[in-house]
């Protein structure tokens, strides 16, 4: 255990914090509609604007066209989405690269007990949750089989991923259809997703304890 | 820590550089584009166009307007709940789709996505999530039915921040 914290503590650099502020800003939203120079640091302004095709006459607009329907318009508008799916995931990838999400875990790591009740040693289980379902539930069942969390925290940590699973890879990916949407700024959703998330593991937990009880009493009175 | 975890981890640390980090996310961004985020549209765009075609979207909208009143959201919107249960890129689809035909507003839209990521794949997730972890299936229900509750609340929550932007 001691190995596995000190080990995460090397690789966060300065700059991961940074890799992690900036990837806070850049998908925040907040300088979306800026018209200076840092308005670079946003997502939506670097993703651009497809050209618009026009005709003598008729309202400008772009290769979706406007009034159609089901495969075909869905592959289009798919189409229109890939750019954005692509610089999202490429610079989440760049974030990461960065121990962005090191950083992450690092910050979340001693929240983890008081939130959630679980031992901090989920923190790296809970940031690969983050970006597939896949690699979260597996570092789960390892924490499990090497007795470093009961079978209670591992039903309450799985709760966390489950619900909004993949929150980055998911959210970034095919999220994006719907970003220009939006009233809000894109991270707003994102932040009410993640209290969710806790606040779903937790009416779990306390769910858990409730069973418990019971099953305790039935073997008293069985008695 | 296991060795394939620490193979990863050293692996993170030797990767070449930005551009190159930069261009490997990109690429897999490509493919669950290509792979995972577009037949999901198709297939919710051709499910919204079927129910439109067959008058069924009209009479959801009916029935289920009294349960989506209560987030003041049309009827037609339960299409985007259901569809993300079964995955989260149908979900998004639905919505889009709603979008593009008139029936749900940018409001609505706002409302609901959280909803559909909190319930997101979740036919799929009980296999990938709690069957790998190997959840005592005793939990299941419990479980499902949090994340219905989560994105109820939700949507809410989003219903009250709208309000502010």
């Amino acid at each position: 255990m001691e190995e596995k914290g000190k080990s995460s503590e090397e690789s966060v650099k300065w700059y991961s914090y940074v890799a992690l502020i900036f990837a806070i800003v850049f998908f925040s939203g907040i300088f979306a509609t800026s018209k200076e120079w840092w308005s670079v640091f946003d997502f939506t302004v670097l993703n651009g604007t497809f050209g618009t095709l026009s005709v003598v006459g008729a309202k400008a607009m772009t290769f979706r066209g406007a009034g159609g329907s089901g495969g075909r318009d869905g592959f289009l508008f798919a189409l229109s989405l890939l750019p954005a799916v692509i610089l999202a995931l490429g610079v989440v990838s760049v974030v990461e690269g960065l121990g962005g999400l090191k950083a992450a875990q690092k910050l979340m790591t001693p929240l983890l007990k008081p939130l959630l009740g679980i031992p901090g040693i989920c923190g790296l289980g809970m940031i690969a949750s983050f970006q597939s379902t896949d690699a979260g539930a597996g570092m789960a069942k390892e924490l499990y089989q090497e007795n470093m969390i009961t079978d209670d925290e591992k039903t309450v940590f799985c709760m966390f991923q489950i619900s909004a699973d993949g929150t980055i890879t998911n959210y970034f990916s095919s999220g994006v259809a719907l970003f220009s949407i939006l009233l809000t700024p894109i991270i707003v959703p994102f932040i009410v997703m993640m209290i969710f998330k806790i606040f779903g593991a937790n009416l779990l937990r306390i769910y858990i304890k409730y069973v418990n009880k019971k099953e305790q009493q039935a073997i008293k009175s069985g008695e | 820590m296991t060795t394939t975890e620490t193979q990863n981890v050293k692996a993170h640390a030797s990767k070449p550089n930005v551009l190159d980090m930069f261009v490997a996310g990109a690429r897999r961004g490509f493919t669950i584009g290509t792979t995972n985020m577009l037949p999901n549209v198709i297939m919710a765009f051709v499910i919204i166009k079927a129910l439109n075609v067959t008058g069924l979207l009209k009479l959801f909208g009916v029935i289920f307007q009294p349960v989506m009143g209560l987030w003041g959201l049309p009827g037609e919107a339960v299409t985007v709940l259901v569809s993300a249960f079964l995955s989260m890129g149908g979900g998004v689809g639905a919505a889009a789709g709603l979008f593009t035909s008139g029936i749900l507003g940018r409001s609505d839209i706002t409302i609901l996505m959280p909803a559909i990521y909190l319930i997101g794949s979740l036919v799929q997730y009980l296999g990938r999530c709690l069957g790998t972890a190997e959840v005592n299936t005793r939990y299941y229900v419990p479980i499902i039915v949090i994340c219905i509750i989560n994105a109820l609340l939700a949507m809410w929550v989003m219903k009250v921040l709208v309000a502010f932007f």
